[in-house]
């Protein structure tokens, strides 16, 4: 909206130097004898109709067709990638946006040097402009680099993911086969095919308890660890701090395997109950159900409370002990004092690194697929009352090949773990009294 | 439209690519039967590098061989025979289990690789390897047409050869032979052939396993993990069943086949032998204890492949050396003791593995049928020299190279003329290869979907003998839901390889 007013104004100017900026990036600034940025910003328009000439249009011509022609190993024949092409497309959709910005930038610029024309003074040169923008502007520049970081290795890749869901990529349809736009029919299979949809709402089910129930688990014990360790009675504290950091300097996939042989029916829980004359207990077979779900709760706070527990105690570290002598003056107990001082305080510094865990949570892949993969359970399409909508994700899309069935499934996770962390994150104190709570 | 005229052309190249490559003289083409090391000498398909600047194919092979030394013995015979002719070939030193169709085509990956057939033949549905004109190979003659069968493959008509056999694999009976019965000869041996009856029928190991764990309930006669179709697979595919039908001379992936014929009788023996076993066989906890169990005289028998033969012989000359022996003595006496011979040959019918194997007539039986798998070498299509890859996989596949692989890695080779000089179990497997008691992993795509699903019902059946001992009901009492159990099994492949499929 902005664009198009600066555009229309530009257009309308009575200016013949801005309206030729507008109808040709950078004239209007040589005419202003702006040599050096005039010439860059024809330089860029010139870089681009090259660029666009050369690769630009084929690859947004094959952002919509993903290509006509197959290759042929066997012939040695070259055929169209649809994978690349979508790719190369969307980075020249990336380039458009650039140039549309620069141009914006370009309008800015022209009508900004007539307006400091219009008061008689001497139209700024490259350099005190340059000058200018890095002292007016220099959080842009402290910033440019990041945020490019940020769009070449996020933001793509999302985008990327997301257009993958709208092909039929995966299956039989891969490459060297020709992949096609499809629309919403990945999404309309996840949540329209017999089987499919019932597994999805079963595992969300468990999903969302397992996110929440796993994340107060861990940060409840992580702090209750480092209150106990933070108490005075306790001797030796560095050297029992010493073990859970132990337990999590171990590779989690590795700690995984050995509490799967921990409770497999050779390993050494079984063994115990054997010796004792009972008959051994399926911990993660398929009649498992809610023991399963326990183990994998105890298992990843095993791996996860020692982060919480080093966190938690580098945030009591700067908690004011007097708050706790005046409290008790007051008469507060230890239980009130918990829930008034020290809970808010620890909560407050945590809740960016609460959401952070829920999300790791809902999404924790390795958790179940290294204690109980390879099930397959009535009730379920292709999954386990186990998995989780990242396990499942997994079965279907890597496991299968499916691609763009995992594309929309992801896409799927991902606005629901956003729409959850959202809405906590803006009704926390730590968004809400940012700036007073202390 | 367009497929069939790029398959008309494609057929034509072929024919001219194929004929130049057999058109030179060379020492072993044509087909010829190779029967001995003046035999090793290359097909020649004309290709000429420069000496000076040879072309580089680079050769994927599995870990054992890496690590065991015969990779770098290939290499260095291969380019001394090929230093004139202008062809170096190198480790390609990638994971042995890399991807081509995601590599390939974006020109990285190896020229040739050795892998399994299963895993060769998902490349070839999407032509990521090449057909090769394997008539003109060495090995051709001496290769049974089983083990071709394993690297064929149809398209709109016409059969393709895909890759070319090196060796085969199959689940083995491993035992020690000082924990036989001392009675096996008069007792275990009705018909007197000198081979102990629980070897070569599933009543009598079924009767030697009962009465191993009664006497001593610590102590079993056969252990498998029953959840494992591989190793288990005695159980699932020796009653009529099949994995994929065909249709046309094709496997036809829409028609899964676990619950065909009398397949149920297969699952209720898998049940019955379970009961004799304990909760280990449930998970893969046997197969991770087989080595340790088997030395120490817990398990008389256990199921495993021939490259876990160092394993058990590892751990059984460790026993004896706890047993007070020196190193030089237990290893003699472990390698003396260590026995490994296919699974016995006969099941019941019937599946009621409790009869008395002399009261059942001779079609009351039917043979035993193991899954196994053909490892062998493909060409990739992105290669840059596909006739010097030619020359090195025929080089590869050659007699000496074979019989220098059999005799360093220990394998089983398809060559009928290697195998009869290595020894009783090559040759063995070899035979049950050319019988058909081995039935060969698909080679499609779709096979990668049989597991889970198999994984799946396997275990939980096995489990049913150990809900009844926990006063739980049985899940699986009878051939009804033993059946629905397989159904499911066909139903869960066909969702997983269909259902999304579009």
């Amino acid at each position: 909206m902005e664009h198009s007013l600066l555009f229309l104004t530009a257009v309308k100017s009575p200016s013949k130097r801005v309206r030729a900026s507008a109808a040709l990036m950078g004239l209007g600034q040589l005419m202003a004898r702006q040599w050096v940025k005039g010439l860059a910003y024809l330089g860029a328009l010139a870089a681009f109709i090259a660029y666009m000439a050369a690769t630009g249009v084929r690859d947004i011509a094959g952002f919509f067709t993903l290509g006509t022609v197959e290759a042929d190993p066997w012939l040695g024949t070259a055929g169209d990638d649809s994978i690349i092409m979508l790719l190369r497309g969307l980075l020249t959709f990336v380039l458009i946006l650039g140039l549309v910005l620069l141009y914006r930038s370009n309008l800015r610029d022209i009508l900004e040097t007539e307006r400091t024309g219009a008061y008689g003074e001497r139209a700024p040169g490259f350099v005190l402009s340059m000058r200018s923008f890095l002292n007016n502007k220099f959080y842009v520049v402290a910033l440019a680099i990041p945020v490019a970081g940020v769009l070449v290795f996020n933001v793509i890749p999302i985008v990327f993911m997301i257009l993958i869901s709208f092909t039929n990529y995966g299956g039989d349809i891969v490459p060297p086969k020709l992949v096609d736009w499809t629309g919403f029919e990945s999404f309309r299979r996840v949540l329209s095919l017999s089987g499919i949809k019932e597994t999805f709402f079963r595992i969300l089910g468990w999903n969302l308890i397992w996110a929440v129930l796993s994340t107060a688990v861990n940060y409840f014990g992580g702090l209750a660890l480092a209150l106990l360790l933070n108490k005075k009675c306790v001797k030796f504290k560095r050297f029992w701090r010493m073990f859970p950091i132990l337990a999590y300097a171990v590779p989690g996939f590795i700690t995984l395997l050995a509490f799967k042989f921990l409770f497999s029916y050779g390993g050494p829980i079984n063994h115990y109950i054997t010796a004792a004359g009972h008959s051994a207990v399926g911990f993660l077979d398929i009649d498992a159900g809610m023991k399963a779900r326990i183990i994998g709760i105890f298992v990843n706070a095993w791996i996860s409370i020692p982060t919480s527990m080093l966190l938690a105690t580098g945030i009591l570290s700067n908690l004011n002990p007097n708050l706790y002598e005046a409290a008790s003056i007051d008469g507060a107990g230890p239980w009130q004092q918990f829930r008034q001082i020290t809970l808010p305080f620890v909560v407050f510094s945590t809740t960016p690194v609460l959401i952070t865990n829920f999300i790791g949570n809902f999404n924790n892949f390795g958790i179940f697929y290294f204690l109980r993969g390879g099930l397959y359970m009535d009730g379920y399409f292709l999954a386990s009352d186990t998995d989780l909508l990242i396990n499942w994700l997994y079965n279907l899309s890597i496991d299968n090949n499916y691609y763009s069935i995992g594309a929309a499934v992801s896409l799927i996770i991902f606005l629901i773990t956003s729409a959850v962390s959202l809405s906590v994150y803006v009704r926390s104190n730590a968004y809400r009294r940012e700036d007073s709570f202390r | 439209m367009r497929k069939r005229t790029s398959f008309l052309i494609l057929a034509l190249i072929l024919a001219l690519l194929l004929s130049a490559c057999g058109g030179e003289t060379g020492a072993g083409s044509g087909g010829t039967t190779g029967t001995g090391p003046s035999d090793t000498g290359p097909a020649d398909t004309g290709f000429q590098g420069d000496p000076n600047n040879p072309v580089i194919l680079h050769v994927l092979e599995n870990d054992t061989a890496k690590a065991e030394g015969y990779l770098e013995a290939l290499l260095t015979a291969f380019n001394e025979a090929y230093k004139d002719r202008g062809i170096q070939a190198v480790d390609a030193n990638m994971d042995e289990f890399t991807d081509l169709a995601t590599n390939g085509p974006y020109g990285y990956g190896p020229d040739v690789l050795y892998q399994a057939n299963d895993q060769l033949m998902r490349y070839a549905e999407d032509r990521h390897i090449l057909p090769i004109d394997v008539e003109k190979l060495d090995c051709y003659a001496s290769t049974p047409e089983a083990a071709w069968d394993a690297f064929h493959m149809t398209l709109d008509g016409t059969q393709y050869t895909m890759g070319v056999p090196v060796n085969v694999q199959e689940p083995m009976l491993f035992y020690r032979e000082d924990q036989m019965p001392s009675d096996w000869q008069t007792r275990w041996d009705r018909d007197g052939n000198g081979t102990a009856d629980f070897f070569e029928n599933w009543c009598d190991l079924y009767a030697l396993s009962r009465e191993i764990h009664d006497a001593d309930p610590n102590k079993f006669g056969f252990m498998v993990s029953m959840n494992n179709l591989y190793l288990a697979s005695p159980f699932m595919l020796s009653f009529g069943n099949y994995i994929f039908g065909e249709k046309d001379g094709v496997l036809d992936d829409t028609d899964i086949g676990f619950s065909k014929g009398q397949a149920v009788n297969g699952l209720w023996a898998l049940r019955q032998f379970a009961e004799q076993m304990n909760e280990g066989c449930i998970d893969d906890t046997v197969t991770l204890n087989r080595y340790e169990k088997l030395a120490d005289g817990s398990y008389f028998t256990a199921i495993s492949t021939p490259d876990t033969y160092s394993l058990f012989l590892g751990n059984l000359t460790n026993r004896y050396k706890q047993d007070g022996l020196s190193e030089e003595e237990a290893a003699k006496k472990a390698v003396e003791n260590l026995k490994m011979v296919e699974l016995p040959g006969k099941m019941p019918l019937n599946g009621d593995l409790s009869q008395d194997s002399a009261s059942i007539a001779e079609d009351g039986w039917t043979t035993t049928v193991v899954m196994g798998g053909v490892n062998g070498y493909g060409i990739s299509s992105y290669t840059k020299y596909r006739e010097a890859c030619l020359e090195f996989v025929n080089f590869a596949t050659s007699f000496d190279m074979i019989k220098l692989r059999a005799d360093t890695l220990g394998i089983a080779p398809t060559r009928s003329d290697v195998a009869a000089q290595c020894g009783d179990t090559a040759d063995i497997i070899f035979n049950s290869l050319s019988s058909g008691r081995i039935y060969l992993m698909p080679s499609i795509k779709a096979v990668n979907q049989i597991w889970v699903p198999c994984q799946t019902v396997m275990g939980d059946v096995a489990k049913d003998p150990f809900r009844v001992k926990q006063g739980e009901a049985a899940k699986y009492p009878g051939t009804a839901e033993l059946q629905a159990a397989l159904e499911t099994i066909d139903r869960n492949i066909y969702d997983a390889i269909h259902t999304l499929a579009g």
